[in-house]
Parts: structure tokens; C-alpha cells; sequence
């Protein structure tokens, strides 16, 4: 399970959270837990340099793209490739977590078109929230090819199955 | 040339100053929503309004019931629109307002139209937002259209079908099953995600019924998956089928072995890597079945890809616990990923190179892991230094090398964790290999002179008051000891007090030495190291009062007999109602409850199947010891010795299950039958226990309390007490049957019928054995207690044990013929090692404290020697022990 999505700009702000299957007192935990997990690690990283931390039985992937820091919590079968789980640490893509965050990254610069400032972000919110609809549904890992997704938000069936 | 730039610097500055959202707020773009309304709808200023109140919700704000409902209903009449892009919105915005039952009928009709529009999108987008906001009883309206779009020629509306199927059969799983048909024949779709899709739904469905996904797996492996996503999850079904089914007992066969194997020459790496993951975690995997596996693993060692490295080293890396010779292979591609940029891999690859690795090839890999430590971080350091300790173990003549590594590092930056490893590597190193222990002991010694952690600082001073004295030259380490009474702070000061009296004990020439630095200590600012100096001063000779030699030693080596954990108990229980008399240490029981040292450090070692037996409670001798005095019958019995961990007398899962607890008295045993009845139409009354001790010479039935009443599921006890001689270990085979009136219970009531039968129901039978009399009690130093207790006591044999599986197998057997408690880990046999020995204490029968030194030889045939050398407080006890292991 895909517990949250959330992204935030480079002060801690939030721009978007989606949360799934998180009750709702939980979440401002959950909010500012990774906020500060953010501002104490996220400073000179590389843009989309994964690192990952593990919280409880959960693990969060996390990076930053342009102005913006994405943050991805999963548990369950949402854990089990993003190893290590410890410490912040860069690690390849691999794994659903990481998996989830790496489309996520792929398609704000699609939409974009380059990693995006706060304000590109804004502008694009419209499209940035269909494409969150199509790539996690429900808690679930659904869409990863950006060209499909870019299709999908524009109510286009995708070109192969 | 130039205007372009400097405008586009001022695109910059605007981008920076102004968001598109700033100022927003909740009322006025509920205001905005108005739009919605227009008779001619502006769809672009529409999409805008959406996004807003999109951004709203995504940063937290919540809607009331009354305005939910009204953007709600604003946004149905979007439908008019035939602007794609909106229609894509108003999907979105339905989804996030999760409209509640009431209102959902509003949008039903035009969702239902869209579902059956000509568009692929509008009726896949709607079948998605009616399965988010709909419940049962809309779901049964709608159910007919969503079979029909399971098996829809569109990919996309039967991906968005199953999808919803697989979210629905959390809530309605009794309308999802219903579709098993139309998944089954979707499962054979050509279209790739489909056949995913559908295979997943499928096997939810029928998860539960092992005969049905048994079927499953055996249909499709016969060949009709193409897409890779679904061949990865039908190779996770089969795995799942083939640790269900086990290994044809006939043939040596496992079932589906031939599909996994097949699977590794699939074109899709992700279903290579699948198979070869399934077939490592095989249980008891033989070395042929791996074989294969290994190979692909291999290749993908030098994949350009890091997932497919990480992935590759990482499973190759669990296999080599348990199968270290069949990754050996892999060394020479496994080497090359230590200078891997991703530092996960070269961390796998290391340890385990560290743990398939050579004695040839330790040096060199050293060479190399020196270089990887400074650039990554602790915790992948203490897997390191983990690894290295448990290849010095295995190759005990490297400790050379290995010493100097670890040294070299201590040396180094890093964080409690990791040098708290990194000491107790060495002070294990220390312990196992004689040669080792001097330069250990120097490299301990200058790690306390710089180490910024009290808790490190005092535990090294402790376990160097221990060996430091025993040393060739005892001396050399009074510098660092006393350096630490000058420099540290308070908690490590008085540790170095203490170590200081250490040395002055053992050694005699030290001894005027250390009284003048003692004597010194004395004007000491802190309370506690004062204390401790006039203390050691006086006991050691230097005072008024002059103890024995014997004695000094025992209060300054001699430990508390008594589990920490167990004394931390009595404490609290004393404190919490205080009595007239002082605590009694003796009081504490003794036996010892936590998990061994060795356990804990090898927990791969210990099978942890579904049949592990559950653990008894942790306070369970406190407990038994109420319980049983809480009855009359046996309150005269006197006080517990020991109570034996639950003997299973029933198979799992069978109308009644029965476990019994031998409690064993000086002159009694109580056995104690616990009892739980899982038929719930059922009531037991007047339950206990015939047990026929014809086998058992020496035992006399003298009483036994009966259960009155044991309802369904409240597990209850009945006692059976027996009489024996005083002292002796007497043993034998006792047969039980458990006799009970029935009674019929109406499950809806609850209340049992008057008239009952009287039945019998057959137990297994158990054992008492001479274990049993033996209490299992840890020493925290095993030579000191050795070489304190009476040398005259000692009784030594030698007994051939036959051929064993292995040497492991043997040492293990003896623990538990014996009942005591391993020492200081010795009860682990390092793999393929000739000789072993053991250390072991308890307390026999009668309070008697018994030690026992098992060194054990296997020779080629696997013939197994084992000599036994017994010292107790008590030389007949000593006997006891031999009788003990030459009857058994």
C-alpha cells in the first residue's frame, strides 16, 4: 500500500498530499514528519537522487526535482526492494517505493518540461493532479509510462497494452 | 542581443514573486464555483476553478457536509460539457469529494451513460469514479455493466474494470466473486496489462481455497501468460503452491521446479530475476536445484543496470547464509562491485564476499574493504564489522589481520552503534582465540585513552579487570587504568577503581602498587569512587579488616548468580507492597528466562517454522509458583524447584487441546494439564486426568484436583501430584487419558444442556527425565567459577557417542539430555570445526550448583568422542551428571 504522496517546496510547504488508507489525525504526523525529514536531509542533493529512511514498518522514499522535494510512504508489498532500511542513503531506482517516485519525477518534468520552479509546478497544478491520479490509484501503483500517462490525462486511450 | 536576456530575467523574477495561488481562499473560490451554473459554461475558466479547489483540498482544507454538497452538485452539471479536458477534471473532483450514499444518485445516471458511451476513455474514467463513490446496493445495479466491460474488446475499460475489482472485493467480496467467469476468460486477453490485471483479481478471488489456486497454477504454467507483469506474479503463486505442497516424498521431486527453471531463459529480466528469487527461497533448496539460479544471478552481476546489480547481489547475498560454497562462483564478479558507485551493492557485495570468501582470500579482501570504510556511513559499517568477527571465527589463524582491521578503524570517526560493534568484536575475538587476546587487550587499552562513551569505557575496563591479570605481563596495563581515574568522569573513575582492585587480587607483586594508587583515589571528589576505594582497600588487606584470599576473590570475580532481569523484578514486586523483613536476595529465582546470548546472535540458526511452539509467558515460574500455593492440596509440598516448559500432549487442531508443565518439589512432582476445548457446542464438566504410572516405579500417585466446568475457548488446568524419594532424580514414562462429562451447548445462548456423557479422550504420553532436576543457571564467567569451585569434586569420563550428523548436532543433543544453561556461547559449533567445546551450568536437585566442560572430537567416519568433566559444589551430584549421560 501507497500510504501518502506528498510534495512540498524547498521552505516546507505543502503543494500537494495524497493520502490512502492514513486516518485523518495521523496525517498531520505525517506531515510534518516528513517535512522534516526533508529539511534535515535534502539540502545539496542532486536532482531526483533517491534516498530513502524507514519509519516504523513504513519507508519513505524521497528527492528533490527543481523547487519542489516529493516524498513517497509505503508499507507492505511497498517496501520490499527500497533496502536498505536505514539511515538516509542514495539508492538505485529500484523497487515500488522508488519505482513510484521515479514516475512521479518523470511525469512532473514531463508535464513541465524541465524540473520545475514553484511557480512552473502552480501553473501546471491541474495536469500534476491528473497524472497523481493516474499513477497511484487508490493506495496501488498503477500507470509508469510517462507517455501513456500523457495520454491518459488527455482522455487518449494509450497507444499499446 | 541583449533585451532578450534581460527580459527573460525578469520572466525569472515574476515566476519567483508571484504564484498563481497566492491569496486563495476557501469562500472565494466556493464563490467562484458558481461558474459551474452558467447556462453557457466556460470550460476553461471552469478547469481553473477545479484546479483551485483541488489545491485546496491537496494542502489540507476540508469542506463542510453543506459545502461539499453544493460543489458537488456544481460539478455534476459539468456533464454537459463535451470539452474532453474538463470531463477529465470533473472525473478527478468527483473522486476527491467522495460524495456521500445520499448524493451519489445524482451523478449515477450520467456516469452510467458515459459507461456506455462510445468513447473507450469516458466509459473506463467512469467505470473508475462509480466504483470509488459507489456501495453494495448500487453496486448490484451496476454489476451487470462491469462483467460486460471485464471482457470488453478496449484494454483500457477491461484494466479499469479489473482494477476496480481487485479495490471492490475489500468491501463487497461477495458481488466480486460473482465475476470469476468473465476474469478467467480476461485472464486470457492478448492485451499484456489486461492478463495482469486479471490474473491478480483471479487469484484474490480464490486465495483462500488452496485447492482452486493449486488448479490455478497448474493451468497457466502449462504456457498461456505472455505478459511478463503476469508471469511474475504466477511465479510468486507457485512458489506459494510449492510450500504448501512439499517434496514428493517418492520421487525427490518438487512440483513446478521445471516451470521456475524454465522461466530463467524467459526474455524479461524481471521474470528471470523472479524465478531465480523464487528458487533461492525454496525451502531446504538443494544444491542442483540452485545451480541454475546462481548462474542468471551471476550474469546479472555485470548488468549495466544497477537495479538488476543491487537485486542480484542482494539475493545472492541471502543465499550465502545459508549456502555459502554455492555462491563461491560469484566471488570474482562479486569483487569487482566493491568499487560500485552505489554504495548498497558494494555494502551486499562485501559481506558477502566476507561470508563465502577463503582463508586465502582474506588478506586481500581486506586490502579492499580498507579503502570502501572511510566513504560510507555507520550502519553499514557494523554489517561490515559484523561479518569480519564471524570470519575470524571461521578462520581463526587470520586473527591477525583481522585484529589490526578492526583496530585500525576503532581509530576512526563514528558513532556509539558502530563502535560498540566493533568492541564487542574484539572482545568476542579475545575470548575465542587465545592468541589473540594480548593485542586485543592493547588495542582495547588505547581505544579507552580517546573514547568519548562512558558505557564502552566501563565495559572494557570491566572484562580488562578480568583477563588483564592473567596476562604475561599484568603491568603494562596499570597506565591506562589509572589514566582513566585521572581523566574521565565520575561513572568511569569508579569502573577504573574497580579494576584496579582486579589487579591487585590476582597479582601479588602489584599489589603495594596499586595501594598507593587506591590510596590516592581516596580524596576523589565523587562519592562512589571513594566508596569503592576505601572498600577494595580494606578487603584487599591494606584496612583493619583483612578478608580471605578465597573470599576477596569471590566478591571481586564472583557474579550475582542471579539473572538481572529476574532481580529487577523481585525488586519492584517488593518495593510495590514492602514487607517488615528486609529483601531476601535469595528469594529471586534463579532460573533463567530471556533468550541465550547465542540465540539472540544467531537467530537464522533456529528454525522458525509455523510449528514453533509458542512461547511461555515470560514471568511463568513467578506464576506457577502462585498458582500452585494458591492450592491447598500442594501448599505443603514446600518451595518449586523448577517448572518444565509445556510438553504437547494433543496434535494441533484437535478438539481439545491438552499441554502439561511438570512442576518439580524436593519430594514431589505436580504435573499440571492446561486445557482448552475448542468445540464451541460443546461444555466440559469434571475434567482430569488418569495417568498410569506403571512405568514410573518410583512415582505414587497422591492426589489430584479436578476442573469442574472448561467452556468453550478458556483454557483451564487440572493437577495431578505424585510422591518420590527426597533428592534423587528419579524418572519414567507416564500414559494419560482425560476423562470428562459432556455437555451440549446452544451456541446461541450460550447455556449448557443439564444431562451430560461421560467420555475419555486419549493424551499422548510424556517423560520425566533427569533435565528436569537440573535448573538452568548462567554464570557470567565461567573459568573463575570453574577454577573456584572445589577441584576435588571434579569427576572426569570419556563416552563415545556413535556416528552423528554433524559435530553441531551432537553438542546439541548433550545440552538437552542435560538441561543446563550454555555458557558464554559455547553451545554454537562453528561450521566444520573437529573439535568443540562446551561450557555449561545449573543447579541440580537440592540447590547444588553444577558445572560441566564437554569437549567434543569427530573424526572422519563422524564418529563422535566427547569427554565430560563435572564440577559441583557436591561430588555426588558430580556422579549424578556421569549417570546421567552414560543412561542416556
Amino acid at each position: 500500500m501507497l500510504l501518502a504522496v506528498l510534495i512540498a517546496n524547498s521552505e516546507g510547504n505543502i503543494l500537494v498530499e495524497r493520502f490512502n488508507g492514513v486516518p485523518a489525525e495521523e496525517r498531520l504526523h505525517w506531515r510534518s514528519f516528513l517535512v522534516k525529514l526533508g529539511a534535515d536531509n535534502l539540502r545539496g542533493v542532486k536532482n531526483e537522487e533517491l534516498l530513502v529512511a524507514n519509519h516504523k514498518s513504513v519507508y519513505i522514499v524521497y528527492t528533490v526535482l527543481g523547487d519542489v522535494s516529493i516524498f513517497v510512504v509505503g508499507k507492505d508489498e511497498y517496501d520490499e526492494l527500497a533496502y536498505p532500511p536505514m539511515g538516509a542513503w542514495p539508492i538505485s531506482r529500484n523497487g515500488s517505493v522508488a519505482e513510484t517516485i521515479f514516475v512521479i519525477t518523470s511525469a512532473l518534468k514531463d508535464v513541465c518540461g524541465k524540473p520545475p520552479t514553484e511557480r512552473l509546478f502552480l501553473d501546471k497544478y491541474g495536469k500534476i493532479c491528473l497524472c497523481l491520479d493516474e499513477i497511484v490509484w487508490k493506495g496501488l501503483l498503477e500507470n509508469t509510462d510517462k507517455d501513456r500517462i500523457k495520454r491518459l490525462i488527455r482522455l487518449k486511450p494509450p497507444t499499446e497494452f | 542581443m541583449a533585451q532578450p536576456l534581460v527580459k527573460k530575467d525578469d520572466d525569472r523574477d515574476d515566476e519567483v514573486d508571484y504564484s498563481p495561488f497566492l491569496g486563495i481562499e476557501k469562500g472565494a473560490v466556493l464563490q467562484e464555483a458558481r461558474v459551474f451554473n452558467d447556462p453557457q459554461l466556460d470550460t476553461r475558466r471552469c478547469s481553473q476553478v477545479i484546479t483551485k479547489l483541488l489545491y485546496l483540498l491537496n494542502q489540507g482544507e476540508t469542506l463542510t457536509k453543506v459545502e461539499a454538497t453544493e460543489v458537488f452538485f456544481a460539478v455534476t452539471k459539468l456533464f454537459q460539457s463535451k470539452d474532453i479536458g474538463l470531463r477529465r477534471m470533473v472525473y478527478l473532483m468527483i473522486k476527491e469529494l467522495s460524495p456521500s450514499a445520499d448524493e451519489v444518485i445524482i451523478v449515477t445516471s450520467s456516469l452510467m451513460k458515459d459507461m456506455n458511451s462510445r468513447t473507450d476513455m469516458y466509459r473506463a474514467n467512469a467505470i473508475r469514479v462509480l466504483c470509488r463513490i459507489t456501495d453494495g446496493t448500487l453496486l448490484t445495479q451496476i454489476e451487470r455493466y462491469l462483467k460486460q466491460a471485464i471482457v470488453d474488446k478496449s484494454p483500457v475499460v477491461a484494466s479499469a474494470a479489473l482494477v476496480s475489482g481487485i479495490h471492490l472485493l475489500q468491501t463487497n467480496p461477495e458481488i466480486v466473486k460473482r465475476w470469476s467467469n468473465e476474469v478467467q476468460e480476461a485472464v486470457q486477453s492478448r492485451a499484456a496489462l489486461v492478463q495482469f490485471h486479471a490474473l491478480a483479481l483471479l487469484h484474490q478471488i480464490r486465495q483462500n481455497d488452496r485447492l482452486a489456486v493449486n488448479k490455478l497454477v497448474t493451468s497457466l504454467t502449462k504456457g498461456s501468460i505472455r505478459s511478463p507483469l503476469a508471469q511474475c506474479l504466477l511465479i510468486r503463486y507457485t512458489s506459494q503452491v510449492i510450500r504448501e505442497s512439499g517434496v514428493n516424498p517418492q520421487t525427490g521431486d518438487r512440483p513446478f521446479y521445471d516451470y521456475l527453471e524454465g522461466c530463467l531463459r524467459h526474455k524479461a529480466e524481471m521474470v528471470i530475476y523472479e524465478a531465480a528469487k523464487a528458487i533461492t527461497e525454496l525451502s531446504n533448496v538443494t544444491a542442483r536445484e540452485l545451480t541454475p539460479a546462481i548462474t542468471v544471478l551471476q550474469l546479472f552481476l555485470s548488468s549495466s543496470k544497477p537495479v538488476l546489480r543491487f537485486a542480484a547481489v542482494r539475493t545472492l547475498n541471502k543465499v550465502a547464509m545459508t549456502h555459502p560454497m554455492a555462491v563461491t562462483n560469484c566471488n570474482i564478479d562479486m569483487e569487482s562491485l566493491i568499487s560500485d558507485q552505489n554504495r548498497s551493492i558494494a555494502t551486499l557485495a562485501i559481506t558477502t564476499l566476507l561470508k563465502t570468501g577463503n582463508e586465502s582470500s582474506v588478506d586481500r579482501l581486506m586490502k579492499q574493504i580498507t579503502n570502501f570504510m572511510s566513504d560510507i556511513a555507520d550502519e553499514f559499517k557494523i554489517v561490515v564489522v559484523e561479518a569480519i568477527r564471524s570470519l575470524c571465527l571461521k578462520f581463526p589463524l587470520k586473527y591477525r589481520s583481522l585484529m589490526n582491521f578492526l583496530s585500525n578503524i576503532l581509530r576512526e570517526e563514528g558513532g556509539f552503534e558502530y563502535k560498540k560493534a566493533i568492541v564487542d568484536s574484539i572482545v568476542i575475538l579475545i575470548r575465542d582465540i587465545p592468541d589473540a587476546k594480548e593485542s586485543g587487550l592493547l588495542h582495547l587499552c588505547e581505544f579507552i585513552e580517546d573514547c568519548e562513551f562512558t558505557y564502552l569505557s566501563t565495559q572494557i575496563l570491566h572484562f580488562l579487570g578480568n583477563e588483564g591479570p592473567k596476562t604475561s605481563d599484568p603491568s603494562k596495563y596499570i597506565r591506562y587504568i589509572y589514566n582513566r581515574v585521572i581523566l574521565e568522569n565520575a561513572t568511569v573513575r569508579a569502573s577504573a577503581v574497580s579494576t584496579l582492585a582486579k589487579f591487585g587480587a590476582l597479582v601479588d607483586p602489584l599489589k603495594p602498587r596499586i595501594f598507593v594508587l587506591l590510596r590516592r583515589c581516596l580524596f576523589d571528589n565523587d562519592d562512589e569512587v571513594r566508596d569503592r576505594a576505601t572498600l577494595y582497600l580494606n578487603t584487599l588487606g591494606d584496612g583493619s579488616v583483612t578478608e580471605t584470599d578465597k573470599a576477596v576473590k569471590e566478591f571481586l570475580f564472583g557474579s550475582l548468580d542471579i539473572p538481572l532481569t529476574n532481580l529487577e523484578t523481585s525488586l519492584k514486586n517488593y518495593l510495590r507492597d514492602p514487607a517488615e523483613e528486609p529483601f531476601d536476595l535469595y528469594s529471586v529465582p534463579k532460573e533463567v528466562k530471556s533468550q541465550s546470548f547465542a540465540e539472540k546472535k544467531a537467530p537464522s540458526k533456529k528454525p522458525t517454522g509455523l510449528s514453533a511452539q509458542p512461547a511461555a509467558p515470560t514471568s511463568a515460574p513467578d506464576a506457577y509458583e502462585r498458582l500452585l500455593s494458591s492450592i491447598p492440596e500442594f501448599a505443603s509440598f514446600g518451595k518449586l524447584f523448577k517448572s518444565s516448559a509445556p510438553v504437547e500432549l494433543t496434535e494441533a487442531e484437535t478438539e481439545y487441546a491438552v499441554n502439561v508443565v511438570k512442576h518439580i518439589f524436593d519430594r514431589h512432582v505436580v504435573f499440571q494439564y492446561n486445557c482448552t476445548n475448542t468445540i464451541p457446542e460443546q461444555c466440559l464438566e469434571n475434567v482430569t486426568v488418569i495417568v498410569d504410572a506403571s512405568e514410573a516405579e518410583e512415582f505414587a500417585e497422591v492426589g489430584t484436583k479436578p476442573l469442574k466446568s472448561l467452556p468453550y475457548d478458556t483454557p483451564a488446568q487440572t493437577f495431578v501430584a505424585f510422591e518420590k524419594p527426597e533428592g534423587v532424580p528419579a524418572v519414567g514414562k507416564f500414559s494419560n487419558v482425560l476423562r470428562f462429562t459432556v455437555k451440549e451447548v446452544d451456541p446461541s445462548t450460550g447455556e449448557a444442556e443439564d444431562d451430560g456423557v461421560e467420555d475419555e479422550y486419549q493424551l499422548e504420553d510424556f517423560e520425566v527425565v533427569a533435565a528436569d532436576y537440573i535448573l538452568k543457571l548462567g554464570v557470567s564467567n565461567f573459568k573463575n567459577a570453574w577454577e573456584n569451585m572445589d577441584p576435588a569434586s571434579e569427576r572426569v569420563d570419556e563416552y563415545g557417542l556413535g556416528p552423528r550428523e554433524s559435530l553441531a548436532e551432537a553438542v546439541n543433543a548433550v545440552i538437552i539430555l542435560l538441561g543446563m544453561h550454555p555458557c558464554e556461547g559455547t553451545e554454537v559449533v562453528p561450521s566444520n570445526s573437529r573439535s568443540h567445546t562446551c561450557l555449561l551450568s545449573g543447579v541440580y536437585i537440592g540447590n547444588v550448583k553444577v558445572l560441566v566442560r564437554l569437549s567434543f572430537g569427530i573424526d572422519g567416519t563422524k564418529e563422535v568422542a566427547m569427554k565430560l568433566a563435572v564440577r559441583s559444589e557436591d561430588e555426588s551430584v558430580s556422579e549424578a551428571i556421569h549417570e546421567i549421560v552414560a543412561s542416556g
